[in-house]
């Protein structure tokens, strides 16, 4: 499973893509089984420079039932700083929040290695 | 402190109203985001995990009451009522929203203030002693040095587009408060035989995945000549530096491949093509030596009657005195260190309304003036000794009054995971936990100096390297890890740590770090540091303890 994450131009806000369209809580993401249907979000995202930048395709885990990204580096995307827990998007708390805490996985992003080139 | 002309106020200005012009290109699609990247990066602004990262230059740590209130006005109004103050001693706002980011430039320049020289590969903002024009313990003023290279290195054309990035300290004391063996160019001011005044050039230091102590390469270089050299050292970097390789890039390289004695004769060579030309003319230096002679102290006595009465009142008090007060060129007065390291808290942040409150003290009791150490604290250079019941009174209500300052619970911690985009594992956390674990202050204060400096990644923003002890964030098969170093020191005694053994999980930091320090107080000879110790017995009684334990 997999769902489709950028940041948005104009505030640098985490989003996530929602049929064709751009959401601020991963709760609210469109989840791909099919991974022809998953590139074919990313093209179409890609075609969005002033919208988003960078837009990827993240890897997803179960967790409390639901989905949550497996990535460590994702999680905290989705949520906030773990030093800020009113931060950031975890400040709303529920079930999709409870259960991306709870996952475990990965701590490096499945996704957005290619960012990673200069300070 | 150094006050801005009109020539200067224009200039930051003009760069605020660029940028304006830059991100509305942007927005409208007119600029790629490969093309907008490197504007924005020459302004300070990154893209990081969940919002944009501003980096505002504090040009070699010193700034004034209103230039804080600023900050803190910023914070309050376009982030989340806080900010970092980082290991360059400049501040980072962490959920900066591009379409504001104009607007905060231009409030800045209102304030004579920037993001120049804060990223990119150019010359970047000095680092200084902290205690520069306070300490008894300098031969000269760096930050007149200081503004004289920010002055000559802000957009020099020559030197805008470097090989990588080149970061320059300055100090002037033998206690060096600027880590200056490990920058690309440390300069540590030295007086001659002859009473003439020149700089220690100590070039090809660094930390990051490379990590060097830099050689010096001249022992005594006439201040007069300062700008010829620097140019001279920069050109044989532009010239030969590894472009094609980007963590190969930095000086350091250049100067390990090189052998420092051929680096120095090329840099020579070059430095008789430039000639006295390329100096400073006397009558500048003199102009921004003007700058920074404004300070008046009053005649005091070396004692005073309401400091020690309500020291003798007050445990409290004196335990802040004990480790946060150092002292001033002045009789009478005292240098205040105000910890950014209260246990629990992130280091280095400070709230908007803790910035007003420094704001205050500075202009009430500080005469206007206020520093960012590397260390990630803040100092109020000039303060009566009367006047320290009062000042610790109101940092006490402000949360800032953590007597910690050298002490275990003092660390550096880079963003790490949290905010950074280049980051493998966390830091805050980390360093909250070893905080807390050494909260009681009685046995912060039997421990002794200890530098704890925890980096989320290899680039080593938290100076992992040079810590007593280090502790440096892996990604191992997708968990959050930590590697220990042993024995670094980013001061004058300048050593890269040694690595203590296998890395450990994100649970046991705090609990392997009780465990050092306990081996430290049982090995520890009457007056050793945890440092001392540690070069005097060597790894074995510490990795003995630490991994028995993990087992």
């Amino acid at each position: 499973m997999k769902a489709l994450t950028a940041n948005r131009l104009i505030d640098g806000d985490v989003v996530f893509w929602k049929s064709g369209q751009w959401v601020e809580g991963f709760g609210d993401a469109d989840l791909f089984d099919d991974p022809e249907a998953a590139e074919a979000a990313e093209g179409q995202a890609k075609s969005q420079p002033t919208v988003v930048i960078d837009p990827y395709l993240i890897d997803l885990i179960e967790s409390d039932g639901l989905w949550a990204p497996l990535s460590y580096r994702e999680r905290i995307r989705a949520l906030g700083p773990t030093n800020h827990p009113t931060h950031g998007k975890q400040a709303v708390g529920g079930d999709v929040v409870e259960a991306l805490l709870h996952a475990d996985g990965a701590a490096r992003s499945s996704g957005r290695v290619n960012l990673i080139k200069r300070k | 402190m150094y006050q801005y002309d009109a020539v200067d106020q224009e200039f930051v200005a003009d760069r605020a109203r660029e940028f304006r012009e830059q991100v509305a290109r942007r927005l409208s699609g007119e600029l790629s985001e490969d093309q907008f990247k490197t504007l924005r990066l020459m302004n300070g602004l990154y893209l990081q995990l969940h919002a944009y990262m501003l980096r505002i230059a504090i040009p070699y740590g010193s700034l004034n009451g209103r230039q804080m209130r600023r900050l803190a006005h910023i914070g309050r109004t376009y982030d989340r009522g806080y900010g970092h103050f980082t290991t360059r001693q400049n501040l980072q706002f962490h959920w900066i929203k591009l379409r504001d980011a104009p607007d905060i430039l231009d409030q800045l320049a209102e304030v004579d203030m920037h993001a120049i020289q804060t990223s990119g590969n150019c010359i970047r903002n000095v680092t200084s002693d902290p205690y520069a024009g306070a300490t008894a313990e300098e031969l000269d003023d760096p930050r007149v040095w200081s503004e004289a290279i920010r002055q000559w290195s802000s957009l020099h054309p020559e030197f805008s587009f470097l090989p990588r990035k080149f970061k320059i300290a300055i100090t002037a004391a033998p206690k060096d408060r600027t880590a200056a063996k490990v920058h690309d160019i440390g300069l540590m001011i030295r007086r001659g035989r002859d009473g003439q005044l020149g700089f220690e050039v100590i070039v090809g230091g660094g930390l990051g995945r490379t990590p060097y102590v830099g050689p010096t390469i001249a022992e005594f270089l006439p201040a007069n000549r300062l700008f010829s050299y620097l140019e001279a050292i920069l050109r044989v970097y532009n010239r030969h530096g590894r472009r094609d390789n980007i963590y190969k890039a930095r000086i350091k390289i250049l100067v390990a491949a090189l052998g420092a004695e051929e680096f120095a004769r090329q840099v020579a060579e070059e430095w008789a093509k430039i000639g006295p030309e390329g100096d400073l003319p006397d009558t500048e230096l003199a102009r921004i030596r003007g700058a920074f002679a404004t300070t008046v102290f009053d005649a005091l006595p070396a004692h005073s009657e309401v400091f020690e009465a309500a020291k003798a009142a007050d445990p409290a008090l004196a335990r802040f005195a004990r480790n946060n007060l150092r002292p001033h060129k002045k009789p009478g007065y005292t240098i205040v260190e105000v910890s950014l390291k209260t246990i629990g808290e992130t280091p280095g942040d400070a709230t908007s309304d803790q910035m007003d409150v420094i704001a205050d003290l500075a202009e009430r009791y500080g005469q206007d003036d206020i520093r960012v150490t590397h260390e990630q604290n803040l100092v109020l250079p000039h303060v009566r000794l009367d006047d320290v019941p009062e000042v610790f009174a109101q940092l006490q209500a402000a949360g800032l009054a953590s007597a910690n300052v050298n002490l275990i619970s003092d660390i550096i911690a880079c963003p790490g995971l949290d905010y950074c985009a280049l980051a493998n594992a966390r830091a805050i956390p980390v360093a909250q936990q070893i905080a807390q674990t050494f909260a009681d202050p009685d046995r912060a204060e039997a421990i002794g100096e200890l530098k704890i400096k925890i980096s989320g990644c290899i680039n080593a923003c938290g100076h992992h390297h040079v810590g007593h002890i280090g502790i440096l964030g892996v990604d191992k098969k997708g968990e959050e890890f930590y590697q220990l170093t042993l024995g670094g020191s980013g001061a004058e005694d300048a050593a890269v740590g040694k690595m203590l053994g296998p890395a450990l999980p994100y649970d046991k930091v705090a609990s392997a770090i009780d465990t050092l320090v306990e081996v430290y107080l049982r090995e520890r000879h009457e007056g050793e540091r945890f440092l001392d110790t540690y070069r005097r017995t060597g790894v074995e009684p510490f990795k003995e303890a630490v991994y028995a334990d993990a087992h």
